[in-house]
Formats: structure tokens, sequence, C-alpha cells
């Protein structure tokens, strides 16, 4: 990120030491929903992980599919938004309710997308769609596929949160949104929270639409690419207001995403 | 147990319960409870059993017959069960209040009347049956007398309007074939020219299409839902307007037969299709109209139009799966939106009739019963997985994606993130936040209230863990219909297009939470504070009123709102004018005067004997 910008930052390993200092540091908690919202989040985004697979390791793949992992995605946001809520803070709501719009604004293209992937191969099942790729060659190469992937990448800094969609944490604005109320272990679990839900965008790209993987050193490697790929877009923009943002990811991602679905159907018949 | 005797308690218990009424409120209320209980237990007694009864008694000739099968117990079972925690419900919402005897009377009236609707053995019961069913709800949406005699007026209209298309109907099949018997008439109707049966279809979806609110029949319920009384209102969502579903399944599936259903109207838009797009018309808009409501109770109503769509689309398409889906959503949803109109109803209970999403907030450390109640029915709705909302509406998008229709399956599945934001916003502006001054002395829920909440939590999560309690019911239906058996096991469905397991996810997650649980628990100590203890950046915190509601999805909804006008009731309206001004150009032939009267009828003869004089066709 400072590489990017010409300045000095600090080291890469500096986020694991923040997260190992906030939890020896103490807490304010807003009763028992701020707890159980914020061990839910992170549990949802566990589990997430756990049915995505990473280079031929994939724990859960046989126990519902792609439409589980879209509804268990549901969690995290929604664990963040009950926690958040109680924690009667207008910021934090403000906050919450950014991100639910965002993720409003975003969701329309991904469905358009997955469902795409999901016809096009005809399963529900995110390992028989990875194998069916290890047949034909990566999804985003193929001629009806394409236009989804372009969509997806168009949408990918939106699903991370970062600039220029960083409407819901917003130092500036509104003291970090729904993060106001986090003080020592929640913030710990908040930030690794965070971090898990950027690896389920990551990896879903990656498995969807990139081929996945044999092996995790090379899934790695992928995620690693599209990870820097999109520091560079968070380097380099500033940040939208939240109708703004919906009204792009409404209006170009959405459009290649649906052209993409029509292709998929055409091609299909 | 014989049917005869069964409806004869439901309709009895409810005539007996006006008359004790009048001696003593107190018996009068153990009656309504206990006959609302005997009635499930009557109907769980059915179970697995298929009566095709005898008729009962005759109407011009025509024996009226009662009979059950596997569709029939699932709905009657459901009707009964909900209908008694309402009835629970209502005791300490009820109390105090006048006309209660009326009030528990017609509950009751209204529970009889769908059991005698899902029992019914031919179609003029069924007519019978479903006139006092809609007759008894529009005097219970209209017992708050002011804007509610408006709502249930707009009900009485459009559920009449269904009505007669439903005799038209009827009568046209009485025509044909000489007989009302559904068990018969299954057999006669399959012979049919596709024409006729296209016209059986249409004319059957419009009535139950109006009693489903499947969009454009929708306008009535907003208003309805709003304004009768809450207890009552989780009976009309819950059972009462899904009645229009299991006239669906009756007449696509048992009447008409499914393989023709699919087939029927063999040009370019099929039945199915049409119906299919409905419903997913019926999913989007109501869900997006919810997102800006500030009512509680209307934005719960407008989920439940939306939530009727997912039940069209999956009974629509006509796949066991999808059927099966539709189905068991309708069970689903049942008890969902009584939890959440019943947790409505206890904040109201307790704060003074406040259902205004503006006006209330923090409630969750005062009612925790009714918060807990709110968040697993909002779960429920939005369909988080091991609720029980989940598994039906997996089923539902699978028979989409896997049936080849996209389109129809982003209908559906992007209605499920305009519930989420919109039930969010309930729940947080009702129990997030900060409480406010004068709500600082708000008391629990009751426990007659509780007890029904809680029945009704649990339910969403033992059906979301283990599917399979329902679904093995619901196999059954479906095989009565004549699809394919589905590999139902206690926790999910197998197949070979990807399965579905509920106690795998349900152990992921539980682990999952400990381990986060025991890694917070190993950070260092947390210090619980006040709600007025929060962060404002440097700025001094205002007390009472800082929280965050007032035009909550401002970004979103001025993006959105200009689409989302309800162009239907628009119209409704306008035709309700231009034929109210029809009705008084009528008015002034029919004065009122009986001489007008008489020199009518001297000139109508006069000038039948002037054609008779002129022509001579007689």
């Amino acid at each position: 990120m400072a590489r990017i910008h010409w300045r000095y930052g600090p080291p890469l390993y500096q986020p694991l030491i923040d997260i190992l200092r906030l939890f020896t540091q103490r807490g304010v908690s807003h009763g028992r929903l701020f707890d159980l919202g914020m061990v839910l989040s992170l549990a949802g985004s566990l589990v997430v992980v756990l049915f995505l697979p990473f280079g031929g390791i994939s724990p859960m793949s046989g126990s519902g599919g792609l439409l589980v992992v879209l509804y268990m995605m549901l969690l995290m946001p929604l664990g963040i938004a009950l926690s958040g809520g109680e924690a009667a803070n207008p910021n934090a709501s403000i906050g919450i309710s950014r991100k639910l719009i965002l993720a409003m604004g975003y969701e329309v293209p991904l469905l358009l997308i997955l469902l795409a992937v999901m016809t096009h191969y005809g399963s529900i099942s995110i390992a028989e769609i990875v194998s069916a790729q290890r047949r034909t060659g990566a999804s985003i190469a193929s001629v009806p596929l394409v236009l989804s992937g372009i969509a997806y990448v168009l949408i990918m800094p939106a699903m991370l949160g970062v600039r220029p969609f960083e409407v819901v944490q917003a130092p500036q604005e509104i003291s970090s949104g729904p993060m106001a109320e986090y003080g020592g272990a929640y913030l710990a679990l908040a930030t690794v929270q965070h971090a898990l839900s950027a690896f389920i965008a990551i990896s879903l790209f990656v498995n969807l639409l990139w081929g996945g993987a044999s092996n995790p050193a090379v899934f790695f490697l992928k995620m690693l690419v599209v990870f820097v790929l999109v520091l560079f877009v968070n380097a380099a923009f500033p940040r939208l207001r939240v109708e703004q943002a919906v009204r792009y990811l409404w209006r170009w991602p959405s459009l290649i995403a649906f052209i993409g679905l029509i292709l998929v159907v055409v091609v299909g018949r | 147990m014989n049917l005869e005797l069964l409806l004869s308690v439901a309709f009895g218990g409810s005539l007996l319960t006006y008359v004790l009424g009048r001696i003593s409120s107190r018996l009068r209320d153990g009656l309504a409870v206990l006959i609302s209980l005997a009635l499930v237990a009557m109907v769980a007694s059915l179970y697995g059993r298929t009566l095709g009864g005898g008729s009962y008694a005759s109407f011009l000739g025509v024996p009226l017959v009662l009979r059950v099968g596997a569709l029939s117990w699932f709905f009657a079972i459901a009707t009964a069960a909900l209908g008694s925690l309402s009835v629970i419900f209502s005791l300490s919402y009820m109390k105090g209040r006048e006309r209660t005897s009326f009030y528990y009377s017609m509950m009751l009236l209204v529970n009889a009347a769908m059991l005698g609707v899902v029992f019914s053995g031919d179609l003029l019961s069924f007519f019978i049956f479903w006139e006092v069913m809609s007759w008894s709800t529009f005097l219970l949406i209209s017992y708050n007398r002011g804007p509610a005699v408006a709502a249930g007026l707009k009900y009485i209209v459009m559920s009449i309007i269904g009505s007669m298309a439903m005799l038209v109907g009827t009568l046209s099949l009485y025509a044909a074939y000489g007989t009302l018997d559904i068990a018969e008439l299954t057999g006669l109707v399959a012979f049919a020219s596709t024409g006729y049966q296209v016209f059986l279809l249409v004319i059957f979806g419009i009535a139950f299409g109006v009693k489903n609110a499947v969009m454009p029949l929708h306008t009535w319920l907003p208003d309805a839902y709003a304004e009768a009384p809450s207890p009552f209102t989780a009976v009309l969502s819950g059972m009462l307007t899904r009645m229009g579903v299991y006239g669906f399944l009756l007449i696509i599936f048992v009447i008409v037969g499914a393989s023709r259903h699919l087939h029927a109207g063999s040009g370019v838009p099929t039945f199915n299709r049409v119906l299919a797009w409905l419903g997913a018309v019926t999913i989007v808009i109501p869900t997006f109209i919810a997102m800006l409501q500030n009512d509680a109770k209307k934005l719960l109503a407008w989920h439940g139009i939306g939530q009727g769509g997912y039940m069209i689309v999956g009974i629509a398409f006509g796949t066991s799966l999808g059927v099966a889906g539709g189905i068991f959503h309708t069970l689903n949803h049942a008890i969902y939106i009584v939890l959440l109109f019943m947790s409505v109803a206890a904040v109201q209970y307790r704060t003074g009739g406040e259902r205004d999403l503006n006006s209330l907030g923090g409630l969750i450390k005062k009612m925790p019963i009714a918060f807990v109640g709110g968040l697993l029915g909002i779960s429920g709705l939005i369909g988080v997985p091991l609720t029980n909302g989940f598994v039906s509406k997996w089923l539902i998008y699978k028979t989409l994606i896997l049936g080849g229709s996209p389109f129809l399956a982003f209908a559906a599945l992007i209605g499920t993130w305009g519930t989420i934001l919109s039930v969010y916003k309930f729940l947080h502006n009702m129990f997030l936040g900060q409480l406010p001054e004068k709500y600082r002395d708000v008391q629990q829920s009751p426990a007659s209230m509780k007890l029904p909440m809680i029945v009704l939590s649990s339910a969403i999560l033992l059906f979301g863990v283990l599917p399979g309690l329902p679904l093995r019911v619901i196999n059954r239906i479906i095989v009565s219909f004549g699809f394919e058996s589905l590999d139902v096991s206690l926790w999910g469905i197998a197949s070979e297009t990807g399965a579905l397991s509920t106690v795998n996810i349900f152990a992921a997650l539980l682990v999952g939470c400990v381990l986060v649980w025991l890694v917070f628990r190993a950070g260092a100590r947390v210090v619980p504070v006040g709600q007025e203890d929060s962060y404002a950046a440097g700025a001094a915190v205002p007390v009472d009123r800082y929280h965050y509601t007032v035009s909550y999805y401002a970004p979103l909804f001025r993006m959105i709102a200009p689409f989302l006008k309800d162009f239907c009731d628009t119209f409704y309206r306008w035709l309700a004018g231009w034929v109210g001004a029809l009705c008084s150009a009528l008015k002034r032939i029919y004065t009122g005067y009986v001489g007008d009267y008489a020199m009518y009828i001297v000139v109508f003869l006069a000038a039948l004997i002037f054609v008779q004089i002129m022509w001579g066709p007689w």
C-alpha cells in the first residue's frame, strides 16, 4: 500500500501484531447480543471458508453447495449488524445501513454472475464446478463466461469494502461505522472477520471463474495476485458516495453480468 | 374420529363461546382455548389416514362430501395449531377491550371455516366454507372501526370478485359433468379439451390469486393486515391467506392434474410459465416496497405478499422438488410470520399500541422474549441457514436453477436481499439502538404471550435443523399428486445434483461459535457499559433520541422510490371511482319511488306488446 503511494509504511506483519495486542486490551460491551453477534459473524465466516475448496482441500463441499455458501455469507454482515445495532451508537447504525445498501448494490451483479456459472455447469456444487473447469479450462477464458468474469472483477473492490467503496467504514465521516464501539478483543475479532470476508470474496472468484487449483500453493498464489490488484485500485481511488457506488454497481457490472447470463442461456440452448 | 364431529365441535365451539361470553368472560376465555386445543388433538389423530366420506347433507340434489388426505391433513394441522396459539396469545392482548366475546367467537369461526375448506370433498361445500371464511374475516378486519372498516371493505370487495370467479368455474364444472365431487372430477377433467382446462385454471386462479395476494390482485392485503387486531393478523397472514395456496394445489394438481398443467395452453406462454412469472413479480416488487415502510405491521404485510410469490413460483414450476419447496414454504412462512406479528403485538401491547418504526427503539433489554421471537422470525423470513425458511427456499432456488430458469432464480434471490434490508430495519428500529426515555418502565411480555412465541421460535429452529420432520409429510402429498418421491432423510435431501445436509452445517456452525467464543474469552476482560456511554468522535452524546431510524435507507430510497408506486392500487381506485359514477347514474333510474317502478313495468310491457304486434316473434 505504502509502496504504491511512494512512501514508507509499516511492515507486512503489522496487522498480526495489532491483533495480538488488541487481545490483551480491555473492551467495552453493550450487552449479550453485542457479544453474540460478533461471535456469530466470525463463526459464520469460518464455516463459509470450510465450504470453499482451497486447492483440492474442501472439507464440506457435500453439504449444500453454492446456495448454502451464498446464504452463509449473510451471517457475516448480519452478525455485525446485530452486534453493532445493540451498541446504540448512531455512527454504527449509519455504517450498517450503508453496508446493507452497498451489499444490495453488489449482490445484483454477483447473483447474476453466480447464476450464470451455475447454469453453465448445471450444478450448484462448487467442487464439481472446479473439476469441470479442469477439463475445459478456466471459465473466465471461455466464451460464455468471459463477461461474468469481467463483471466479477469490476465488483471485487465493493465486495472487499475498499476504496472507492469504503463507504461502510469511512473513518473520516462516521468514525469507522460499525467498528465505532469495538475495542480490545472485539476489534481483534472484527478485524479477523473482515479479513476472512475478503478471503471468501477472492476465493469464490478463483474457484468459480479462474479454474481453482489442484494444490493449495497455486491456489494461494492466484489469490495473492487478485488481492494485489485490488490493493492497486484501493490505493488509486478516492471514496464514492453511497448513491454513486450503488449507481455504478447497478449500471455497468450489472449490465455486463446480465448480458453474460443471457449469453450463457443462449449458448446452453 | 370422523370429520362431521370435528367440524361440529369447531362451529359449535364458536357459537358456544359467544353465548358463554354473556355469562362470564373467564369461562369464555377458557372455553376458547380448550376448543382450539381440542381441534389440534382431533386433527392430529387423523394423521396418515385417508377418509373419503359419504355425503353428510345435500343441497339441491348435490351431495356434500367431506374427506381427508395427505394434503388436507397438512393444511388442517397447521391451521389448528396456529389458531390455538393465536387464541392463547389473544388472552392478554384482548383483555379489557370491548366486544371480546364477538372477537373470540369470530376467531373460532374463521378457524372452523378454514378446517371446513380443507376437509371439503366437493366444490360446493368448498365454496360455502370459503364464503363463511371470507365474511368472518371481514368482520374481524373491521373490528377496530375507523380506517379498519375501509380496509375491511377493500378486502371483501376483492374477495367477492374472487368468489364470483370461483362460482362461475364451479357452475361450469357442474354443467359439464353433473357432479362436484373432487375425486370424481379428477377422472373427468383429465379428458377435457385443453382449452377448457386452461379456462378452469384461469378462473380458479383468479379466485385463489386474490386470496393469496398474487400481483396484480394483492391490493387488499397491506391495509387489511395493518388494521386487523394483531393476533388475528397473525392468523390472517399465517394460514388464511395461504388457503389460496391450498386452492392452487387443489385445482392444479388434484383436479386438472400435474402433467396437463405443465402443458396447458400449448401456445408460447403456457399457464405455468405465466404463473411462475407472476410469482416472480410478486416476490420482487412487494419486497422492495416493504423496505420503504415505516409501519411495523405494513412492512410485514408487504413481506406476506412477497413470500407468497415464492410459494407460487415453486408450485407453478411443477417438479417434485419445486412443489415440495412451495408447500414447505407455506408452512414455514406461516410459522415465522405468525411469530413476527406476535412480536409486534407484544410490543404494541406494552407500549400503548405503538407500531411506528420511527418512535420505538432499544426494547431488547426490556422485552427479551419478544426480541428473540423477532430475531428468529426475521431469520426465518430471510432464510438464514438453520432456520426453517432456508430449507424451503433452498428447494425452490435449486428447482429454478437446475430447471433452466436463471432469471426466475435471480428474481427469487434478489427478493431475499431486499428482505434482509427491510427486516433488519424492522428489528433495528424496534429492538436495537437507544431506548427512548418514555419506554424506560416497559414491562416484559405477559406469560400468555411468551408461551406461543417460545413454541414458534423453537419450531423455526427445529424445522431448520431437522427439516425431515415436515418434509416426510410433504413427500406423501407429492406422491399423492403423482410425482416421484423425494429422497428425504431427517436432516436433509440427498440427490445427485447437490445434496443438502443441515446437520453438517449445524455442527460446523456450533463448533465455529464455540471456538470463537473460547478465543474471545481468552482475551482481556470486558466491561459492560450503558447505552449513553458510546463513542461520538469527541462530540457530546445527546440522551434519549440518539437513534438512527428515520429514512434508514435514504440513499437507496431516493433511487428506487419512483419505480415503486403501487400502480395496481391506483388503477383499482380509479376503477372503483368509475364504477361509483356508473352506479350513481343508475340511481337516477332506480329512484326508489314505487310509482316510477310501476311506470317502468308498464312501459316495458307496452314495449313488449308493441314488438309482438309489429313483428310477432312469439
